[in-house]
């Protein structure tokens, strides 16, 4: 009895174990098949990106030899702004990142007749790679770049895409300003003055050497490639010393009235507020409610920067956005020591996503902002009570991005 | 031994047929005094802010007051994904449990990849699934609706199978043995003793699951195509610095969530009414 117990007990301690093994054999297994389909996906998808821009750039180069009959090209193949407009929106495929960015393209699509409606645009163009969106937004400084060039994250569409341009459809609203409260420049007038006259002297310096302007901002920290940093100095030059007419700006930093007044106009159209106060007082808005000319004015007619005693020397700047060229004149004004040269210790803040720049003005976060104007007057219309200084961008760099064999007739 | 007399007060708080409607008093009176004290502006010097960060009720009630229609169509599209993704993700979930009772070898460490999904962020989640779904519908408010139901169901197929696999599995000390030695199948184990022991397990996923489909549904909704929910509505506004309409859109998410609660307990209070001895 004893013995059969024993061997019974030794049967069971077999089985436990081989038991045990082929679970263990089955877990490694399992976890094998896992890796592999896991690393096949990558660089199956990998592969197929690859290809695809393979494919991009051999179309881009027999395209190119085209492009230069590209001008009679599109005027034979590709549907003018209106038909594009008109079948982009009745199909649903027009592209914004909303969040305050999306008045101009509504003004765009009201101009045509079309449902404000847009689709949400990620912060990358892969809804315009992947045909999700037909017409997407497009900043002329950044994704545009992207979308055309073909370094490091660029989509290398070249000659193959047209855009649409807010300037030329008389839509266009003024874009990055220097901001601050109304408390702020009451009580620092010659700090906001010094301000103003050290960071224009940075502007006019990116504006005439932006190759150096962009790669200081890319030792500044860079979300971006060098060479995108490059592309956009270039791009944002153009935005800073013209206007939405097209014609040359020379004193950098002005508050156009035209265009400030027509940005004014657009946002009390397109601005949708629920809050019904905030409503009412968006409709009452005037030019005097959201800027002050007065200190650009000093600013610039200020020979040797002295403002007399300054009642802040340390004062920070809130960006919009990720530290890029879009901001070179700070960044260079900063590399350069205009700020010193006034008396004043700056420091820049980046933003990003969803980073408010106009509620960390409003709060005391930061002295400065670079924001939109459209983005002011919808802040001040909710209650802030923000002073735009200067107008760093005199045309809108908002476009509207296709593929040209999308809309060919 | 002379029994001392309480007094009326603590009579009354002990008063075993006050107790039930004290535990609902004063909650709801804990509420009210922070109400008064949010609108009365106590709370704004309390926390060192001011009425434009921080709006007044009376503002916020106004401003929903005034965009009903609008708000109801947000409402809708927030709720019909959080209900469909929840619903299909608790099925799922349940199956999951139910093939890991069957399969107990291959169960528990199915079970672990299934619990894994949980501790994927949401943020995360949502913007994968609405590149994954580009090519589901031509039409963008059905593919971003299919890209935020997936996220909800994820969310929610996590907390089903781990909550009903111990429903299945945590069963009353000697039923199992009980069961066998009335010579029952695995089958019958199954339909007379595991199902119903775990439909209170499927209560309890429910009550974390309902308000954290909520809570999907609207973080997947900032990275969705389709431009509509309470979620987005949210974000929109935070971000051009309309703080009053942002709250009521706020305010309508905690009433969305505290009502799918609310369907829930009385759903629970009618289905487990026997169990409650």
């Amino acid at each position: 009895m004893k013995l059969v117990n024993l061997m019974k007990g030794h049967g069971d301690d077999m089985r436990d174990m081989r038991r045990c093994r082929t679970k263990k054999m089955s877990a490694i297994l399992m976890v094998a098949v896992l890796t592999m389909a896991s690393m096949n996906g990558c660089s199956s998808k990998k592969e197929t990106t690859k290809t695809n821009q393979t494919n991009q750039t051999t179309e881009a180069t027999t395209t190119s030899p085209e492009g230069t009959t590209a001008a009679d090209t599109s005027e034979a193949g590709v549907m003018s702004n209106e038909e594009i407009i008109k079948q982009a929106a009745s199909e649903g495929k027009v592209g914004n990142w909303g969040l305050g960015n999306e008045y101009e393209i509504q003004a765009l699509l009201t101009k045509y007749g079309q449902p404000i409606t847009y689709l949400s645009q990620a912060f990358d163009m892969d809804g315009f790679d992947d045909d999700s969106i037909s017409l997407a937004s497009a900043m002329t400084f950044n994704e545009l770049g992207l979308v055309k060039n073909s370094y490091d994250g660029g989509y290398n569409y070249g000659n193959t895409v047209g855009t649409i341009d807010m300037n030329e459809e008389g839509v266009a609203m003024l874009e990055d300003n220097i901001f601050c409260t109304k408390a702020f420049a009451m009580a620092n007038p010659n700090t906001v003055k010094a301000f103003i006259y050290a960071s224009m002297q940075g502007w006019k310096y990116a504006c005439e050497n932006p190759e150096e302007a962009a790669e200081i901002v890319y030792k500044y920290g860079s979300s971006v490639s060098p060479d995108h940093q490059a592309y956009m100095a270039s791009e944002v030059k153009k935005l800073v010393e013209t206007d939405m007419q097209g014609s040359a700006v020379t004193e950098l930093g002005k508050m156009d009235e035209a265009a400030m007044q027509q940005t004014l106009q657009l946002a009390q159209q397109y601005i949708q507020l629920d809050d019904a106060t905030a409503a009412d007082k968006l409709s009452k808005l005037t030019l005097d409610d959201v800027r002050d000319t007065s200190y650009w004015e000093a600013a610039a007619s200020s020979t040797d920067g002295k403002f007399g005693d300054l009642e802040k020397t340390d004062v920070t700047i809130q960006l919009k956005w990720l530290p890029q060229a879009q901001f070179m004149g700070y960044y260079v004004a900063l590399e350069k020591g205009y700020y010193k040269e006034v008396g004043l210790n700056v420091d820049v803040v980046s933003g990003g996503g969803d980073i408010s720049e106009t509620t960390a003005v409003s709060n005391g976060t930061v002295d400065f902002g670079v924001t939109w104007l459209a983005n002011l007057i919808a802040a001040n219309a909710g209650g802030m009570d923000l002073l735009e200084v200067s107008q760093v961008y005199q045309r809108s760099g908002l476009v509207l991005v296709y593929k040209l064999d999308t809309f060919t007739k | 031994m002379i029994k001392r007399k309480k007094n009326v007060f603590v009579r009354f708080i002990t008063n075993p047929k006050v107790q039930p409607f004290l535990s609902v008093i004063l909650p709801v009176a804990l509420g009210l005094f922070i109400f008064i004290l949010w609108q009365t502006q106590v709370l704004h010097k309390l926390l060192h802010t001011d009425t434009f960060t921080l709006p007044l009720p009376s503002q916020i009630n106004q401003i929903i007051g005034d965009n009903i229609p609008k708000i109801i169509t947000n409402v809708k599209s927030t709720v019909l994904v959080a209900v469909i993704g929840l619903t299909i993700g608790s099925l799922i979930g349940y199956l999951i449990a139910v093939i890991a009772t069957v399969f107990p070898k291959w169960g528990a460490g199915g079970l672990s990849i299934v619990a894994a999904f949980n501790a994927i962020p949401i943020v995360a989640l949502a913007p994968v699934m609405t590149n994954w779904t580009k090519d589901v519908s031509k039409d963008a408010s059905v593919r971003s609706m299919v890209a935020k139901i997936l996220v909800v169901m994820i969310v929610s197929i996590a907390t089903m199978s781990v909550n009903a696999y111990r429903g299945l599995n945590d069963l009353p000390v000697f039923s199992l043995d009980l069961m066998k030695s009335y010579a029952a199948k695995r089958r019958i184990v199954f339909l007379k003793l595991r199902l119903p022991n775990s439909v209170p397990y499927i209560f309890t996923a429910l009550r974390v699951g309902v308000p954290s489909s909520v809570i999907s549904a609207i973080v997947s909704e900032y990275f969705a195509e389709y431009i509509t929910g309470v979620g987005r509505q949210i974000r929109e506004n935070i971000v051009i610095a309309q703080y009053a309409t942002a709250w009521a859109y706020i305010a309508v998410a905690c009433i969305i969530g505290i009502s799918m609660y609310c369907i829930l307990m009385i759903f629970e209070g009618i289905l487990l009414r026997n169990r409650r001895s």
